[in-house]
């Protein structure tokens, strides 16, 4: 589904990531961990296109596409959902008005008919359910004076609504007290599925005690130096980031070349 | 540069119209001193400070005729409200519903107005005033007594249809003390004709008294709106006016209060929403002449294509007016490279003991929601528009009445939102 292949990514002339490589299908469920500044978030930003990267080297495929050739709305448009790190407040912007804007855009973009208010009204009610949102944050502008559990478990809802066939959540944890794990957990274990695969960036090894991955991958200085299982990401937790750095050749390499 | 023939042409071209009240001796008074002060200052143009950014050039190369009454050719939408019907300045008595005791022509209550006529209005007023002034035709007139509540919403519209037609309108809203009603002014035309609607609204709040006035400007696009609204406030008076300009070629309003009474509290709104070349200048201020009130200014601008707005917001607290709270904002939304805003605050503060704070900004859509959106699937086109609404319509927020707000809502929608408006 997603195929990431030697990615270098520059930001204001920094480089960033320095040659990612990885490999996505679907129903796989990816861990992507590592230590602040690793470039786990820019690497889910970049495959969601957001602007002010500027990738210099490799390629993305997607489902048989260049991703590089593609607008970040018609990314959203293919299947590709990002969760933000920092949902985005925006005042005058209901969230229903949000969704039902998105919904019909991609629906255009697939050439089918508007969502019928009916069914739109019925769907958004099921899925704040799910992640237990009360009905009345559905008429709230997005985002706008939303607690941060409440801002992640609405990022949820926006993808339990446009149900994506890739799913990045950029640090869908931080912050989010156990309470609030659990349900933004269950919401998103909900939405597993054979065809949906998910890609979990994350510093804590927490989530992943609620969401189970099929893969964990650490990031370092912006390059995979180690994959392995679920327990990869209980070993990282036992004995730091650095047991990583010290252990891998590559890495210390990388850290000196930075 | 504007010569004394140009402004003698204004004059002569109105000198043979039968004016209303011209047996009158305090209006016919008022008229003199009027004209020899638009002989004294004409026209305005871009050297006088207060017009450098407003460029009358257009509006000076036609000329203008009154125009007598003629049958309403606009087809108004149904309303459930009373509603007065002016049309190129003359009141249209059989489309209009609400006549009363409280509410009546200026033309039938000239005897009423006599001690506010021209109260409220700047000492030095400008060419446009004094014009207004000197050949005012009609308008409509409030009067509340003591105590007493209007009713729902009275609407007004101001219908213009002839081509190359002037309306000097005067409108008065005289209210006692603990008073209140809600006013709509709506300004339309028809659409490709050129005129010129110039109208005061002068506004005397009695203590007490609670005033909210609307004003939605939807002139045709090639029409010039010169506007005044003119108000003094007596203690613990609150008033709202809520400025909605959408349309027009050239629109200057000019919107003036004076806290006469400790306790006043005015609120400011206003939204200009500009197109093609259109011009929208707003010069406000807030005069807090005695202690202990408030204010509260809102005003923000989305300029598309060649369109320019210019705000003035001035706020004068005098020497004695010791616990003023004042409050000016100011944003500017740039959709175009090729649209401009300027923003003048200016703050006068006199008295030491004072909170006054203003803000201007001048900017494009914020770049992260943007990507917020397009994340989510919505196209670039529908990402701007939905986020330029929401700028907009943070200003009709601030209405309270239900009705006025959901048709606000409704007229912004359909201006921005264009294939979105189910959406609001």
């Amino acid at each position: 589904m997603l195929k990431v292949t030697n990615l270098h990514a520059t930001v204001g002339g920094k480089s960033i990531l320095n040659g990612i490589t990885l490999e996505v299908k679907p129903g796989e469920i990816h861990a992507i961990m590592g230590p602040n500044g690793s470039g786990k978030s820019t690497l889910a930003n970049v495959i969601a296109g957001r602007d002010g990267y500027e990738v210099t080297q490799g390629s993305i495929e997607y489902l048989g596409k260049d991703l590089m050739q593609l607008e970040p709305e018609e990314r959203a448009c293919e299947g590709i959902f990002l969760a933000f790190q920092y949902p985005v407040e925006i005042p005058g912007v209901s969230n229903m008005a949000m969704l039902k804007a998105a919904m019909n855009s991609m629906r255009k973009y697939h050439g089918q008919e508007e969502i019928k208010a009916g069914e739109f009204l019925k769907l958004i009610r099921q899925k704040a359910d799910l992640v237990e949102m009360k009905h009345e944050f559905l008429k709230r502008a997005v985002n706008e004076g939303f607690s941060g559990g409440e801002k992640k478990r609405n990022e949820i809802l926006q993808m339990a609504m446009l149900e994506p066939k890739l799913a990045l959540l950029d640090e869908t944890d931080s912050g989010l007290d156990i309470d609030a794990l659990k349900i933004v957990s269950h919401g998103v274990n909900a939405l597993r599925s054979p065809e949906r695969a998910m890609v979990l960036v994350t510093h804590y090894q927490r989530l992943l005690d609620y969401i189970v991955p099929d893969y964990v991958h650490v990031l370092a200085n912006g390059k995979i130096i180690k994959s392995g299982d679920k327990s990869l990401a209980l070993e990282l937790e036992a004995k730091g980031y650095s047991w990583i750095d010290g252990m891998d050749d590559t890495a210390a390499a990388v850290q000196q070349a930075s | 540069m504007i010569t004394a023939n140009e402004n003698q042409s204004w004059v002569t071209a109105h000198a043979d119209v039968a004016l209303t009240g011209a047996n009158v001796a305090w209006l016919n008074q008022q008229r003199q001193s009027a004209l020899t002060q638009f002989e004294k200052v004409g026209l305005p143009g871009v050297r006088d400070e207060d017009w450098r950014y407003t460029n009358l050039r257009a509006l000076k190369s036609n000329e203008y005729a009154f125009s007598s009454a003629s049958a309403l050719t606009i087809e108004l939408a149904e309303t459930t409200n009373p509603r007065l019907v002016f049309v190129d300045g003359h009141l249209d008595i059989a489309a209009s519903t609400g006549l009363s005791d409280s509410v009546t022509s200026l033309k039938d209550s000239l005897e009423l107005v006599a001690p506010y006529f021209g109260s409220t209005l700047p000492k030095e007023p400008h060419g446009f005033t004094s014009l207004n002034t000197a050949y005012a035709h009609d308008g409509y007139v409030v009067h509340l007594k003591l105590g007493q509540v209007l009713d729902g919403v009275l609407e007004v519209v101001f219908v213009s249809q002839s081509a190359d037609a002037v309306s000097h309108t005067r409108n008065l809203i005289i209210t006692e003390a603990n008073t209140q009603c809600t006013i709509v002014e709506r300004h339309i035309g028809a659409h490709g004709t050129v005129y010129l609607n110039n109208v005061i609204t002068e506004i005397i709040a009695g203590d007490n008294a609670h005033i909210d006035h609307y004003k939605i400007q939807q002139e045709s696009d090639d029409a010039f709106h010169m506007g005044g609204i003119f108000i003094n406030q007596s203690a613990s008076s609150q008033v709202k006016n809520h400025n909605i300009a959408l349309s027009g070629l050239v629109t200057r309003n000019d919107i003036y209060t004076n806290m006469l009474g400790q306790g006043a509290h005015m609120e400011m709104n206003g939204l200009v929403v500009g197109q093609g070349r259109q011009h929208i200048d707003n010069h406000t201020e807030v005069n807090h002449a005695v202690p202990n009130c408030t204010s509260d200014e809102y005003y923000k601008t989305v300029l598309d294509d060649h369109s320019r707005s210019v705000f003035r917001g001035r706020i004068i607290v005098a020497k004695d007016a010791q616990l003023t709270n004042a409050d000016q904002q100011n944003n500017n939304l740039l959709l175009s490279k090729d649209a401009e805003a300027d923003c003048k605050p200016q703050l006068e503060i006199y008295a030491d003991d004072v909170k006054c704070s203003h803000g201007a900004t001048v900017g494009q859509l914020d770049p992260v929601s943007l990507f917020y959106l397009k994340s989510r699937g919505i196209n670039a086109e529908s990402a701007n528009a939905l986020l330029t609404f929401a700028f907009a319509n943070e200003v009709i927020d601030r209405i309270k009445v239900d009705s006025v707000r959901q048709e606000l809502t409704q007229i912004l929608a359909g201006e921005l939102l264009s294939g979105l408006e189910e959406l609001v």
